[in-house]
């Protein structure tokens, strides 16, 4: 008996000196992180604003960064056990597919995990997620989309219906609704998670210009290429350019003249706050948004805005910014679906 | 404004084309092996090497024919280890398909990262060759007549191939091959032979059908871009069960159901997404099953030829 209780409180004690000691290196010692990414960090997209912000963050706060991309959207299991093994001290699952994965094997591992997509799965010191609503810069997308429009018909084309995405579609359909009730606009899905379907996000595109819309508002990765094909093609029905506004990342280096404007999410204050966190041992107290505030969320200008358009937009930037315009966050897609036919039908 | 106008129509129907016209390719060579006993796994990565060499090609000369032509042989170099390992060394032709399909796919992302990531270079606007005055007639002309070679070859090919099938010796040569290559090899003639042509030519239709991806229908190549139309192309040609024609009526109807998807929800047609994203594979599906109930597959498909084995 007196051996029982001489081990369970040995054990115990042990126990607790080394979920100390875990807790203590958590807090402080924070030398690398490690960011997972599906496709390669050059998409001008999603995987290239996440590896480039973990870059940036690593850099600010003088941690070292180990970049995982191209994954795919399979297991990522051994990935993250392998990473982890390594030594790093926090996992950025940076795809809503590693969401069941990621905390999984923070816990096996003991290593904190950043998702997306599930901001319901906040746990002090292990997970928290980074759901980016970018719904206030997808508004302004729309109310540029509006004043911009000469056939009052505007398109959304998305490859998906991830709620990051469908969250700027409702706020991009209000933008247009608030500036002009009287223009349209027409959404299309190319595909269930079709994220790299370049030639179906094409295919799409091109309808939805057929059908009269002369802006095309794109959410697509991979596929968004061949969205910007599509209006570069494709005259609208006026015979005039169709524009394109992206969402994410930039594409103004490779841009031919139909690049209207990108919702552009920067995720360094994100991935920087979070490091600061786990120095300070706060990790998992709070998920983590980018907002218009901070520029971790901005509307990108292009040549193709007219300096007053420009102006009056930045008015309302100031407006949304303040609070004095409200963007209400919506994630799933039968809120899409409402607002188009809402729109459509005025 | 009014939706379906005569241009919003047309784009529709040239979407489905469009979409239909790498399965079709695709789907007619995977017929073509399935015909002499190799279930040809490793389709989709013979589509995807077909899309990168037709867009690097078609990118670097100016011409889109080259690009075709380079796809085709893209997609045939990558069925010539698939000749290499199941039809002369006989190994299983489910498991090097699928090794091939991941081989092609990281190669072609890692090829890609080094040449185009910072640049995601575009083509121009598809050339067509109209045929005069046909492609002059209202709605139908744009859409049948004024359309790329590609086009107009996969139609041939249909009718070539189910001459082929039904008329020919070398139709009869790869019946025996998937059905009896040891009574084929009895009668003199040599089954390897059939079978590696046919996989080649399976291989050289898959590059053409992944060109004409990356060239013609999106104008611009990024990894992964052929996004499973390889085991899509594989269910047809199964479900169509050695008749071309049935491909092409399967290939054309999924790509119809996807412009139809589209226009629903163009037209703001209150249905959830996945209900209509499911159209396409839901009624080709019912479709081929039902037709090709009574059809069968090659006796000897995915197996091995030993020369002298009981």
């Amino acid at each position: 008996m007196k051996k029982t209780i001489i081990t369970t409180v040995s054990r115990t004690a042990l126990a607790l000196a080394l979920g100390w000691s875990a807790s203590a290196a958590l807090a402080g010692e924070i030398d690398s992180i490690a960011i997972l990414a599906p496709e390669m960090g050059t998409d001008m997209g999603w995987n290239q604003q996440g590896v480039d912000a973990a870059k940036a963050a690593g850099a600010a706060t003088g941690v070292e960064v180990v970049v995982a991309e191209n994954l795919g959207y399979g297991d990522v299991r051994p990935t993250m056990r392998e990473l982890a093994g390594d030594g790093a001290d926090l996992l950025i699952a940076h795809a809503s597919g590693y969401n069941t994965a990621a905390p999984e094997i923070g816990a096996e591992m003991g290593v904190p995990v950043a998702i997306v997509d599930s901001p319901d799965k906040l746990a002090a010191g292990t997970i928290a997620d980074y759901t980016a609503s970018g719904s206030d810069g997808a508004y302004l997308a729309g109310r540029l989309a509006a004043k911009m429009t000469r056939t009052k018909v505007v398109g959304i084309v998305v490859s998906g219906e991830p709620p990051s995405w469908n969250n700027m579609s409702v706020a991009f359909a209000e933008g247009v609704k608030a500036e002009n009730p009287a223009v349209e606009v027409r959404y299309a899905v190319i595909g269930p998670a079709a994220y790299s379907d370049a030639a179906g996000g094409k295919r799409v595109t091109e309808a939805v210009i057929a059908s009269g819309a002369d802006i095309i508002f794109g959410e697509g990765n991979g596929s968004s290429f061949g969205m910007l094909q599509a209006v570069e093609t494709t005259p609208a029905v006026d015979g005039g350019k169709a524009y394109f506004i992206d969402v994410i990342g930039d594409k103004t280096s490779i841009d031919k003249g139909f690049l209207l404007s990108s919702v552009v999410w920067d995720l360094t204050p994100v991935y920087t706050a979070m490091i600061n966190d786990l120095k300070a041992g706060t990790y998992g107290s709070h998920n983590y948004d980018i907002n218009l505030a901070d520029g971790s969320l901005h509307l990108l200008k292009t040549a193709n805005i007219p300096d007053d358009v420009w102006a009056s937009v930045q008015e309302i930037q100031a407006q949304v910014a303040s609070g004095a315009i409200v963007v209400e966050k919506k994630y799933d897609a039968d809120s899409v679906h409402a607002m188009v036919t809402t729109v459509e039908a005025n | 404004m009014s939706l379906f106008t005569e241009s919003f129509i047309t784009t529709l129907f040239l979407g489905a084309i469009a979409a239909g016209m790498p399965l079709l390719l695709a789907g007619l060579g995977e017929q073509l092996s399935e015909k002499a006993g190799v279930l040809n796994i490793g389709l989709e990565g013979m589509m995807l090497a077909g899309a990168y060499a037709g867009f690097v090609v078609a990118w670097s000369t100016g011409s889109m024919g080259l690009g075709f032509v380079g796809g085709a042989a893209a997609g045939a170099l990558v069925a010539s280890l698939m000749v290499l390992f199941c039809v002369r060394l006989g190994l299983n032709q489910i498991v090097i398909g699928i090794a091939l399909t991941l081989l092609v796919e990281g190669l072609t992302a890692l090829l890609h990262y080094v040449q185009f990531s910072r640049s995601y270079p575009r083509l121009d606007g598809i050339t067509t060759w109209p045929i005069w005055p046909l492609s002059r007639i209202p709605l139908i002309g744009p859409i049948l007549f004024d359309q790329n070679l590609v086009v107009y070859f996969g139609l041939a090919l249909v009718a070539g191939f189910a001459w082929i099938y039904r008329m020919t010796h070398l139709g009869s040569a790869l019946q025996a091959a998937g059905d009896k290559p040891a009574a084929l090899d009895v009668a003199g003639v040599d089954v390897f032979r059939i079978r590696s042509l046919a996989v080649l030519t399976t291989g050289a239709l898959a590059g053409l059908g992944g060109a004409f991806m990356s060239v013609a229908a999106a104008g611009v190549f990024v990894p992964f871009m052929t996004h499973g139309n390889g085991f899509i192309a594989i269910v047809l040609a199964m479900l169509a069960r050695g008749r071309p024609l049935w491909v092409l009526g399967g290939a054309f109807l999924f790509g119809g159901c996807l412009s139809l998807t589209t226009a629903l929800q163009v037209a703001g047609v209150n249905v959830p997404t996945d209900v209509i994203q499911m159209l396409p594979f839901a009624t080709v599906m019912l479709v081929l099953l039902i037709a090709g109930r009574k059809a069968s597959l090659p006796q000897a498909l995915g197996e091995s030829f030993v020369r002298g084995a009981r």
